[in-house]
């Protein structure tokens, strides 16, 4: 991000930064329409019994300081800007992680006219996680699934490109430090 | 407290001025057919009488049919339902209004709750209701077209929606 | 919105829609004239999916699943009004252990979103710990939903005609075990809640409303109960089981955040006295009867007494495999009403508890502009932003 190294540097800031993130990521959870199910585990696994933190897994209010994007619901249409610009105010590099079996496809609510059916149809998704709703330990999964992957450096293949639409009205800033 | 027969007569008498024609579904359940201009004399005589509250406001769909035989094809109507509760006691008054003129008279002076289901009412069904404080949108999304209504019999949802397309 | 229309000094703070914690999000915007809430208004519909649509080209048995999960926290609840409302249209009721079964399950239902919530309520206010403890001792009710039925969110336990899972007199021994637990835990955060100083402070005479104004603006459930207007379907007009082993209804005088706290409370309380009594008595029947597929045509209303209150469904069949009509009215949807006018004249950073206070399908937040009237400079606050501005205005 701006800063301009000598390659051999810029490698060893990459592993810095890699190692980082794998130990401690911290995630921003959105709501994109769902029965709040998947939602309520989502919260359960940083309480007492599950406990996250221990992972370093950090959930955080703000998409600006979220490495990892943790989205369940169908994605309403009222809400696909949201999650658009959300995303969008991400610093990069960002994950996705979609949980839910109505955040893969739609689910029980598919043929249902408000939704967009599945997260992927509007965001690159890296882990999905399924089941109505997966257990919090399914979900922890998903995040240990997607540090592996980041660790071993094979970060999931981008399939899509997101373009935040100009009507959002975005304010056209340079994210910077 | 009263019997649930005893309420329930009492709304009877209430409504009895207003009302177009009475039915008894069930134990519990009084429905009021009533013509749209006495809709609010009727909410306002429950109201005054501190009959229960207001507990929904349902739209339905009522297409146009064939009619059975002998009968005039019937007219494409939107059913508007306001079910009062009292107890185990439901009344529900009962308006009907024809797809050309949509249009109902709000109840929020009398109520100020109903404006969510009014609200409700203009965007799912296109009902017009008339001095609802707040017209602007409360569910759909912002990028919905215009007149189209979907809780409507004539409304049938894409088998799915793209997410790139805006609004479907 | 309309910020042009305000005088020098208003500020609108547009809350919303969307919050790491919760579901509905909702979008809020309150009108502030410097510390003070003048205005508020909502925008709901980030999470509408089209239910009541998409029931109309379901077959009834596939409904079921679908109304199941309008709401992650209250879905055995949403699918008890269903049944119970395609019951009636059928003709059939179902056998008395199956409703006592669906009893079970409710007031489970209840304890635990009861608890959730008295957890998010807690870390609204700042208080964390209460959170964290709320919901370690939320995870026995989790264990007992998932022992009885294998799922932890949505157990699935009705079937149009009855329930599908029986409940064993080996389950009933390890709930009780669980509840005796949860009694004592319970009694430990009435204590809390009525006596730490802090929490006082935060919940006493906040977001007041009268029994009057609870009426008026059609409040339902424990919010409506904590204002005095005695108001329970269970007790009022009862279903399932409620006949034989009815619960008494927790009113309080006070009306503010603080009652509503102590009525959640009692409430969950009531629900643990009723299981064992359920227990104790439980009817020996089969668990479903025979329902044509096809239900007759007609038209009824289902009302049952979700978490939050009562839940209002009116279900219409024209005859065939498919409702023609479903019409489903939660509770929150009742309860938006009251935070629009309770909020006006609170202070901006009481808003997250009074939000929270009427247990809202709600989810707030994260970004979170505050809008200057003449120099457009929108300045982001998060929720968690607004929630550290109320906790830090009360240090
Ligand atoms: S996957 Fe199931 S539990 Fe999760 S949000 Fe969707 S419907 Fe609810």
């Amino acid at each position: 991000m701006g800063l301009e190294v000598s390659k051999p540097w810029q490698q060893v800031l990459d592993k810095i930064r890699t190692w980082a993130r794998v130990n401690s990521p911290w995630a921003i959870h959105f709501n994109s329409g769902s029965c709040n199910g998947c939602d309520i585990e989502i919260l359960a696994t940083l309480t007492p019994r599950y406990d996250v933190e221990r992972f370093g897994i950090k959930l955080q209010g703000s998409p600006r300081h979220a490495d990892v994007l943790i989205c369940t619901g169908p994605v309403s249409l009222q809400a696909k800007d949201r999650l658009l610009r959300i995303y969008w105010q991400m610093p990069e590099p960002k994950f996705v992680i979609a949980v839910g079996s109505c955040g893969l496809s739609g689910g029980v609510f598919h043929g249902c006219y408000n939704i967009v059916h599945g997260i992927d149809e509007v965001l690159p998704v890296d882990v999905f996680v399924p089941g109505c709703p997966p257990r919090p330990e399914g979900i922890i999964y998903g995040v240990a699934v997607l540090l592996e992957a980041l660790k071993s450096g094979k970060r999931p293949e981008r399939t899509m490109t997101v373009e935040v639409p100009a009507e959002l009205g975005v304010p056209k800033v340079e994210v910077s430090q | 407290m009263s019997s649930l027969e005893e309420i329930l007569t009492s709304a009877e008498k209430l409504l009895h001025p207003y009302a177009l024609n009475f039915n008894r579904p069930e134990a519990n359940r009084l429905d009021v057919y009533l013509a749209r201009e006495n809709l609010l004399p009727a909410v306002k005589a429950m109201v005054d009488a501190r009959w229960g509250y207001l507990s929904t406001i349902t739209g339905v769909d009522r297409p146009a049919s064939a009619g059975e035989e002998g009968q005039p094809a019937e007219q494409g109507e939107i059913e508007v339902l306001y079910s009062f509760c009292a107890g185990a006691a439901i009344v529900t008054l009962r308006v009907r209004v024809p797809y050309t003129d949509a249009v109902l008279p709000s109840i929020c002076p009398l109520i100020p709750s109903a404006t969510l289901g009014e609200r409700e009412l203009m965007e799912m069904f296109g009902v017009k209701v008339e001095g609802t404080p707040d017209t602007s949108r409360l569910i759909l999304a912002d990028s919905w077209p215009e007149g189209v209504y979907p809780l409507r019999k004539s409304f049938v949802p894409a088998a799915r929606f793209s997410g790139k397309a805006e609004g479907g | 919105m309309t910020f042009e229309q305000h005088g020098e000094n208003r500020f609108i703070v547009p809350i919303g829609p969307q919050h790491p914690a919760l579901k509905e999000p909702g979008h809020f915007e309150f009108v502030v004239d410097g510390e003070i809430v003048t205005g508020a208004s909502v925008r709901l519909g980030y999470v509408h999916r089209g239910i009541e649509k998409g029931a109309e080209d379901r077959t009834w048995t596939q409904n079921l699943y679908l109304m199941e999960r309008i709401c992650g926290i209250c879905s055995h609840i949403h699918a008890t009004a269903f049944v119970q409302g395609v019951e009636k249209l059928a003709g059939v009721e179902a056998p008395p252990r199956a409703r006592a079964i669906r009893e079970i399950f409710a007031e489970l239902e209840r304890i635990h979103s009861h608890m959730l919530w008295l957890g998010v309520a807690a870390h609204e206010g700042g208080f964390d710990a209460l959170f964290m403890y709320s919901w370690r001792d939320r995870e026995v009710v989790m264990d007992m939903l998932e022992m009885l039925s294998g799922n932890r969110v949505h157990y699935s336990a009705n079937l149009i005609g009855g329930v599908k899972y029986d409940v064993t007199p080996d389950m009933m021994d390890k709930i009780r075990d669980g509840l005796n637990y949860l009694e004592e835990r319970l009694v430990h955060y009435l204590d809390v809640v009525n006596n730490d100083e802090t929490f006082i402070g935060r919940t006493r005479g906040i977001g007041t409303m009268t029994r009057e104004q609870a009426q008026l603006l059609g409040a339902v459930g424990p919010t409506a109960r904590a204002s005095n207007f005695a108001y329970d379907v269970r007790v009022d007009a009862p279903y399932a089981a409620y006949t034989e082993f009815p619960v008494e209804m927790v009113v309080a005088e006070e009306g503010d955040l603080h009652a509503r706290f102590v009525v959640r409370i009692l409430e969950t309380m009531e629900s643990i006295r009723v299981l064992r009594r359920i227990f104790d008595n439980m009817p020996e029947s089969e668990l479903v009867t025979r329902v044509p597929r096809r239900i007759p045509a007609g038209e009824t209303i289902s009302r049952v007494e979700a978490p939050r209150g009562e839940l209002f469904y009116f279900i219409s069949s024209g005859g065939g495999e498919k409702p023609e009509r479903v019409k489903v009215r939660t509770p929150s949807l009742c309860n938006w009403g009251t935070v629009i006018t309770l909020a006006v004249g609170h202070k901006l950073a009481d808003m997250p508890m009074i939000l929270a206070g009427i247990d809202p399908c709600f989810s707030c937040n994260d970004r979170l502009v505050m809008v200057k009237r003449n120099h457009h400079d929108p300045q982001l606050w998060t929720w968690a932003d607004l929630r550290n501005y109320g906790i830090e205005y009360y240090r």
